[in-house]
């Protein structure tokens, strides 16, 4: 059990921001005070961290569905908002793990590290396309990252509409691609300064809702692959880039299941046109959408199973999409 | 083209590395003039290391000892080839913020080797996407020299 104070050990304006709080109003036991977060499972709802003459009210906790689990509470990472200014971040307390991830035939070993999220969040300050934060220690020494949440939906939630694709190929898609250019830059950035994004994911783009600007979320993670260090985030690139090309992900199953498609594409199919690593997931999709020019298409395919050539850098992939999107926007 | 006969065997701890031994043994001990590097490059530990309290030192030293004795395994090779003791040095090191085959063809250029053999790991495209491989990074990267990649 974590030690904490009372609210009597709290500044007068930020007892009295707190007093009025609708949080304070809906708890029924007074808030606890905590300046030592290394014990996060006990630091609840209506409490208080303390750190660096900040107090983080703990408003509501994050959400996140993996690996086929539905959306779970990350107690770790909770929403407050600053007592003294009223501003809302989101908190990350330190919570160190090391689990393997399956990626087809193969484990990789992944690991959570807040000492590298600490220094890419100093490393990103200002830059475009980087969800903004700050670092803090508490009591005890544990990292406690402050973060600026993004106004706005995670990009796979937007791309979605009642419109055709032939329809969002022509019209949305290449105004998605023009700023995945820019993430794909930020990405570029980081592995330029040594550093993986480590849990690149779809979902860990979000779009602000305000200046439509993408930006990467999430960079406590990291993997081991001392001989291919990037491997990993440019295969994770190609998947979103598969992803925002088709709309969403194509197994069979779904194009069977598509009466415009269904067993006819499905025949045209041979192994070299699914994924490098998830051998059930399309990655040729000129064959569902026959419209999709050859020089977006052959990016495409240096994911795929048939590929004799991979990226070796973002730089790269970043070249042939640039050109690919002059086509499109022609 | 550098001296090709200046040469280094990249060894790991793997049957190939042994294969790739007695095949340069196998033709540098009918050669004059030969001089053979056995290096063993490994990579920083992984992330969680440090997390354990053991220090970079600890890692280094255990690295080390291991191809203290890989180093012995590959000179009685080589020497039961008719290499001469003194053809024969060693060097291991860790690959730091490189990979290794960045690390293998920076002292090949810093110290103006002309041959680079390997082992072949045999592995999938996949295996080589995620996971890299040596000889062909050896391969596509090294200027002027000759990559002997023995299966």
């Amino acid at each position: 059990m974590a030690a904490y104070t009372s609210i009597a050990s709290l500044p007068e304006p930020v007892a009295r921001n707190l007093k009025e709080h609708r949080v304070t109003r809906s708890l029924r036991r007074p808030s606890r005070v905590y300046t030592d977060t290394t014990d996060f499972t006990s630091i609840d709802y209506g409490d208080i961290i303390a750190v660096e003459g900040r107090y983080f009210l703990i408003t509501s906790y994050t959400k996140e569905g993996r690996f086929g689990v539905d959306e779970q509470i990350k107690p770790w990472v909770p929403k407050v908002e600053d007592l003294a200014t009223g501003k809302n971040y989101i908190v990350k307390l330190v919570f160190k793990e090391t689990f393997d991830m399956r990626l087809g035939q193969f484990a990789i070993t992944c690991y959570r590290s807040p000492e590298k999220e600490a220094r890419i969040l100093e490393l990103v300050q200002g830059q475009p396309h980087f969800m903004q934060g700050e670092t803090l220690l508490d009591a005890v020494g544990n990292l406690v990252r402050v973060l600026i949440p993004v106004s706005g939906l995670r990009l796979d939630k937007v791309i979605h509409s009642d419109s055709t694709h032939r329809d969002y190929f022509s019209n949305q898609l290449p105004l998605i691609l023009e700023q995945f250019l820019g993430c794909l830059r930020a990405i570029g950035f980081l592995h330029s300064n040594g550093f993986r994004h480590g849990d690149i994911r779809r979902d860990h783009i979000f779009v602000d809702r305000n200046t439509g600007l993408y930006y990467w979320i999430d960079f406590d993670y990291d993997f081991y692959l001392p001989e291919k260090p990037f491997a990993l985030d440019l295969f994770e690139l190609g998947n979103i880039l598969i992803y925002l090309t088709a709309r969403g992900d194509y197994h069979p199953r779904e194009i069977l299941a598509d009466p415009t498609m269904g067993e006819a594409v499905v025949r045209t199919l041979t192994p070299s046109d699914f994924s490098l690593l998830a051998r059930n997931r399309v990655v040729n999709l000129k064959k569902i959408f026959p419209y999709i020019p050859d020089s977006l298409n052959n990016i495409l395919l240096h994911f795929s199973a048939g590929t004799e050539v991979f990226y070796e850098t973002v730089a790269e992939l970043h070249t042939d999409l640039s050109a690919a999107l002059l086509e499109l926007h022609s | 083209m550098s001296d090709w006969k200046r040469i280094i065997i990249a060894i790991d701890e793997s049957p190939r590395s042994i294969n790739a031994i007695e095949y340069v043994g196998s033709i540098a001990g009918h050669l004059a003039e030969v001089q053979l590097c056995l290096l063993h490059v490994y990579p920083e530990p992984p992330p969680d290391y440090y997390q354990s309290g053991a220090p970079l030192d600890e890692y280094k030293t255990e690295q080390e000892e291991k191809a203290k004795m890989l180093f012995a395994q590959a000179k009685k090779i080589l020497q039961g080839h008719g290499i001469a003791a003194q053809s024969i040095t060693s060097r291991c090191q860790i690959a730091g913020q490189q990979s290794i085959s960045a690390a293998i063809l920076d002292l090949q250029v810093r110290e103006n080797y002309g041959t680079i053999v390997v082992g072949k790991r045999g592995i999938s495209k996949a295996e080589e996407f995620l996971f890299g491989s040596i000889s062909n990074a050896l391969i596509h990267n090294g200027r002027d020299i000759a990559v002997w990649v023995i299966g």
